[in-house]
Order: structure tokens, then sequence, then C-alpha cells
């Protein structure tokens, strides 16, 4: 039944391209892109309670790391461009992640929410490679000899590269770095005690939501054609954490979820700019409220319910 | 570059750095009751400040009215944020406060710019901008007005926490929960008189800055940097929180004499890392040991 549903779903979004408009395509795009980034800050945030408000910034990093690659070495097939961009956005993580250690709590919230800026105010500085405000316009996707121009072509390298990281995401829970992980966000003491190194399972947590993050950037890049440093402001940020409060802290249905919920509200209400923050805010403190485990505590306690 | 216009630079990074200071003891107050940050300490701030100038233009009131309107709204706004939201959520760890707070701080400024747009108002100020010879110094009466103020405030709630009923209760809520509990203290009364005192704070340092920075929905942001100002001094210490302000201040105007133009912005934030990597325990704050 699990496996009839599954199957059943993989092909709906293999053929999604011929079902719907363009623009649904890009929309779909857009929640893989931000679902990648839920899954890598749940790693962090979920696992080992490191709640970040600088993703924005790693985001930025991948985005940009991908738009230069491809175009100063447009050769070099996109696969390798997404990867360079993960495995430079997961150094920077590390040179973050690594002094962050001695931090907890509400300090590493700022100390990140300080870096997303730092990343900002670099990328204008290095006009000579990032143009500063003017943005970056960003060629197609090569994949040999291959262009990924249209919306479907991007829609189906997103989709490949985010359901790798998602069989990752799934994966990583299940070995002995993902129960490592689980006990930490249980009680870091207790898995202290346990014999769980916790400064490296941390910083490793850092390095891989740094990572994931980064190739969603890349792709982000690639989708959208167009990257600026307004794009990556501290309310994009935000709008991380909400995905994955919304979805479920420590979930990866519920990253998923929660990036489509919030990613379809953004573009639902991209009329009314001004009541966006309005609803967001009202639904970040609904959610602490009335429904803390997130979207994802409440489908399981109603598939509990159900059987 | 002269001794005068180094004298301009520090003054004025004095004055910015009291509007620090008095956001850091803000924050300060409510981690101190609570242990959480509020992030919506800023848009606090912003919403009282805006309500005087309300005032102001409708009934063209004289600035000391205007203060105490802005006062009175921001107590009432502290108290019914305190009341209504984290009231609620006081089983909550403190990342869930945060986020609370998080979101408060989104709905505040929507709503600012939905009553008040997100353009950028002058906002009338008890001080002239025009600098003044002092002997053979030149010092803007706008910068010496918001130190003043701002030291005159910091006075008043040195005394408060000193020598007051409420100032003792607070300080002992901030030792331990507990024993202040055990003692007789209603620690809910402690909350609320937090949350209303940091936000009366804030509307005053609103009202002195809004004239130097223009009143705009954005002007909550200064609380970024009362909370570096309050790493840097060691979080949840109020002399630490005015020293830290004060240094801030003045590094943030001294360091584009000597950075390049560029990273003037990122001053404070690259400052809150240094800290917070090198001595999270601030330069006045103590190490706190946790136990299990």
């Amino acid at each position: 039944m699990r496996w009839a549903a599954a199957g059943a779903g993989g092909v709906v979004l293999l053929c999604w391209p011929l079902l719907v408009p363009p623009y649904f395509v890009f929309l779909t795009s857009l929640i893989v892109v931000n679902a990648i980034v839920a899954i890598g800050l749940n790693l962090l945030s979920g696992y080992t309670n490191q709640l970040s408000f600088g993703h924005a910034g790693f985001f930025a990093v991948g985005a940009y790391v991908a738009a230069v690659l491809t175009l100063r070495a447009p050769a070099l097939p996109v696969v390798a461009t997404l990867a360079l961009a993960g495995l430079a956005t997961a150094l920077v993580g590390l040179a973050l992640g690594i002094p962050c250690l001695r931090l907890e709590g509400l300090y590493l919230a700022m100390a990140t929410l300080a870096f997303g800026f730092v990343v900002v105010e670099a990328i204008l500085n290095l006009d000579w490679l990032t143009r500063g405000n003017d943005g970056l316009a960003v060629p197609a996707a090569r994949l040999g000899p291959l262009a990924l121009g249209s919306d479907a072509a991007k829609y189906y390298l997103v989709l490949g590269v985010g359901a790798l990281m998602v069989a990752a995401a799934v994966n990583i829970a299940r070995t002995r770095t993902g129960r490592a992980l689980l006990a930490i966000r249980e009680s870091e003491i207790a898995a202290q005690a346990s014999g769980v190194h916790l400064a490296a399972y941390k910083t490793l947590a850092f390095a891989v939501s740094a990572f994931y993050t980064g190739v969603a950037g890349g792709l982000f890049a690639f989708v959208v054609g167009f990257i600026s440093p307004d794009a990556f402001d501290v309310f994009l940020s935000v709008d991380f954490v909400a995905m994955i409060i919304v979805g479920g802290l420590g979930s990866i249905p519920g990253s998923i979820v929660g990036a489509a919920v919030i990613t379809l509200l953004y573009d639902w209400l991209a009329a009314f700019q001004n009541y966006r923050p309005l609803l967001f805010g009202l639904i970040l403190i609904g959610c602490m409220l009335f429904m803390p485990g997130g979207i994802a505590s409440r489908m399981a306690k109603w598939t509990h319910q159900a059987q | 570059m002269t001794t005068t216009a180094l004298v301009h630079v520090v003054v004025s990074g004095l004055a910015t750095g009291s509007i620090y200071a008095l956001m850091a003891i803000s924050l300060v107050i409510i981690y101190n009751a609570t242990r959480t940050l509020n992030f919506a300490q800023g848009e606090m701030l912003m919403i009282s400040t805006f309500v005087g100038w309300s005032a102001h233009e409708a009934l063209r009131l004289p600035l000391p009215l205007v203060l105490v309107i802005a006062v009175v709204a921001a107590a009432a706004l502290g108290w019914l944020v305190e009341r209504l939201v984290i009231r609620h959520a006081i089983a909550a760890t403190h990342l869930d406060v945060l986020i609370i707070t998080l979101g408060l701080s989104l709905v505040l400024r929507a709503a600012a710019g939905l009553v008040w747009t997100h353009d950028e108002f002058p906002f009338p100020s008890f001080f002239r901008e025009r600098p003044i010879g002092l002997g053979p110094l030149r010092v803007a009466p706008v910068s010496l007005g918001i130190i003043g103020g701002s030291l005159a405030l910091m006075l008043a709630l040195a005394a408060l926490f000193r020598w007051t009923r409420l100032g003792r209760a607070m300080r002992a809520v901030a030792q331990n929960q507990r024993a202040a509990r055990l003692m007789g203290i209603s620690v809910e009364r402690v909350y609320s008189a937090s949350w209303v005192l940091a936000a009366v704070v804030g509307a005053i340092a609103g009202v002195l800055i809004a004239p130097v920075i223009f009143l705009s929905s954005k002007m909550g942001l200064v609380a970024i940097n009362g909370f570096t100002a309050a790493v840097l001094g060691g979080f949840g210490s109020m002399p630490g929180a005015v020293v830290g302000g004060m240094l801030l201040g003045v590094l943030e105007n001294l360091a584009p004499l000597w950075l390049p133009a560029g990273i003037k912005h990122s001053v404070p934030f690259l400052l809150m890392i240094a800290i917070l990597v090198i001595r999270p325990s601030g330069v006045l704050g103590r190490v706190r040991q946790r136990k299990v």
C-alpha cells in the first residue's frame, strides 16, 4: 500500500511538467529547492538543537558559487557545479560551525543572524566577482551537450537532485551518525555520557546542513536565472525557520510539507506584500502556542488515531 | 586627523552608543526575568515612537507630552504582549519563546507598515543639530542631549533596581527563580513588570534617537546593535550593557576612519561574532556554571 502510493506519487511528479502550466512547474521547482534547505536546516536545528538564523547566508554562498562557476567555467557539467557549490558552502559552514560550538541557544541564534548580514555585505563588496547590487544573470545549466533552459528541464534537474538529497537525509537518520544526532537532540548530556562525541557531531551537522543549503542555493540560481544580494536578506532566513517550525522540527516529511506550505503561501500572497510578514508572524506564533510539533506531529497523531 | 574632529566623532559615537546601551538594557531586563531574548524589542520601540508621533501630528502636543504618550503606549504594549502571548507559552523552551518573539517582530513591523506606511518621517527633537562651540571643541547639542538623557534614565533604573521592592524582586528572580518564589515573590508579576519596564526604556530610547535616524518601520533594527552591545558587555549584566553599548557606538564611528568603507555596516556583526567566539561571557560578564 505504501509502496503503491509512493509509486503513484513518483509517476505524478515525473509527469508533472506535462500536466500543469509552466508557472506551476517553476513553483514546484522552488518548493523542492526550499525543501532541500528545510531538510538541511532541520538536520541542524531539529537534530542537534542548534537554531540558525543565518541559512540565507549559506543559501547565498551556494547560489553565488554556482552562478560564478557557470559564468567563468561554462564547460563544467551542472552536477559538478552543484557539488562544488555544496562543498564550498560546507567549508563556510565548518568555518562558522567550529567557533560556534561553544555557543548555545540564544548566542548561536544571534551569531548566525550576524553571519547572514556579513554574507550579504561581503557579496556587495566583492563586486568584481558578484557585480554587487546589480546582481548576476545566471546562464542555463549545462549537462554535456544539453542546455537546461526550459522550466521543465530545470524542474527535472531540481527533482533529481532533490530526490538524492531526501534519500541521503532519510538514510543519515538510520545510520550510526543519525542515531548520534538523534541522541544529541533528546539530551546532550545523556548522549555525551553514552560516548557520543558532541563537538564532532555538532560540527558535522553544521557542515552537512551547510552542504544541503549550498546545493539548494545553486539550484535556486539556475531555477530563477538571476540572483542579487537583496534576495538573501535576513527575512529569507526567517522563512527557512518558519518552514521547519510549520513542518515540524526533526522530521524530514515535515520539512518537505513545511517548505511547500510556506512557498505556496509566499506565492499566493505576492499581491499582498504588506500582509505577508503579518501572516507569517502570526503563523510562527500560532505554531509555537498551539502546535509545537508542527504539521508532522499532527499527521503522526492522526495516523495513530486512525489505526 | 585633528583632536577636534576626533572628539566630535567620539561624542557622536557615545550618543549612538547610549541608545545601544538602552536597547541592551531593555533586552537584559527581559532576559534576566524570563531567560529569553526578545526579538521584538526594536519593533516595540518603533511602535511606541510612532504612537507618540501620531499624537504630535494630530494634536500638536508639546514634545514632553509626546514622550509621556510614547511611554504609556509602550507600557501598554509590553503588558499586553506578555499577558496575551508570552504567558501562554510558559511551558515552552527558551528557543520556542525566541521564535514567538521573532513572529511578533514580523507582525508588529507589518502592522506599523499598514498603519503608518513604510516611509521615513522626520521626528521633532528636544535638541538642535547644529554644533556649538565648547571651548576649542565643537559638539552637536543633540549628541549631548542623547547622552545626558540616557545617563539620567540609566541612573533612574539603577536606583529602581537597588532601592525599590520591585527592583529587589526582579534581581531575586534573575538570580534564582525558585528561591524567589519560595520567598513569596510573585514571579509572574515580575515577568509582567520586566516586559513593561523594558518597553518603557525602549520608548524613551526611541524618542531620543528618532530625530537622528528618522522614524520608520525599519528603525527597530537598532535592537540588533543592542544585542551586540549586551553581548559585548556580558549578557545579563546591566553595567556590562552600558559599557558594551558605549564601546560599540564609539568603535562603530571610529572604524570607518581606518577600515575600508565597504565593511562599515558589518562592524557590529563582525564584532559580535568575534566576541562570541573569543569571550562569550563578554567584557564584564562572569562565566556561568551550569548544573545538570
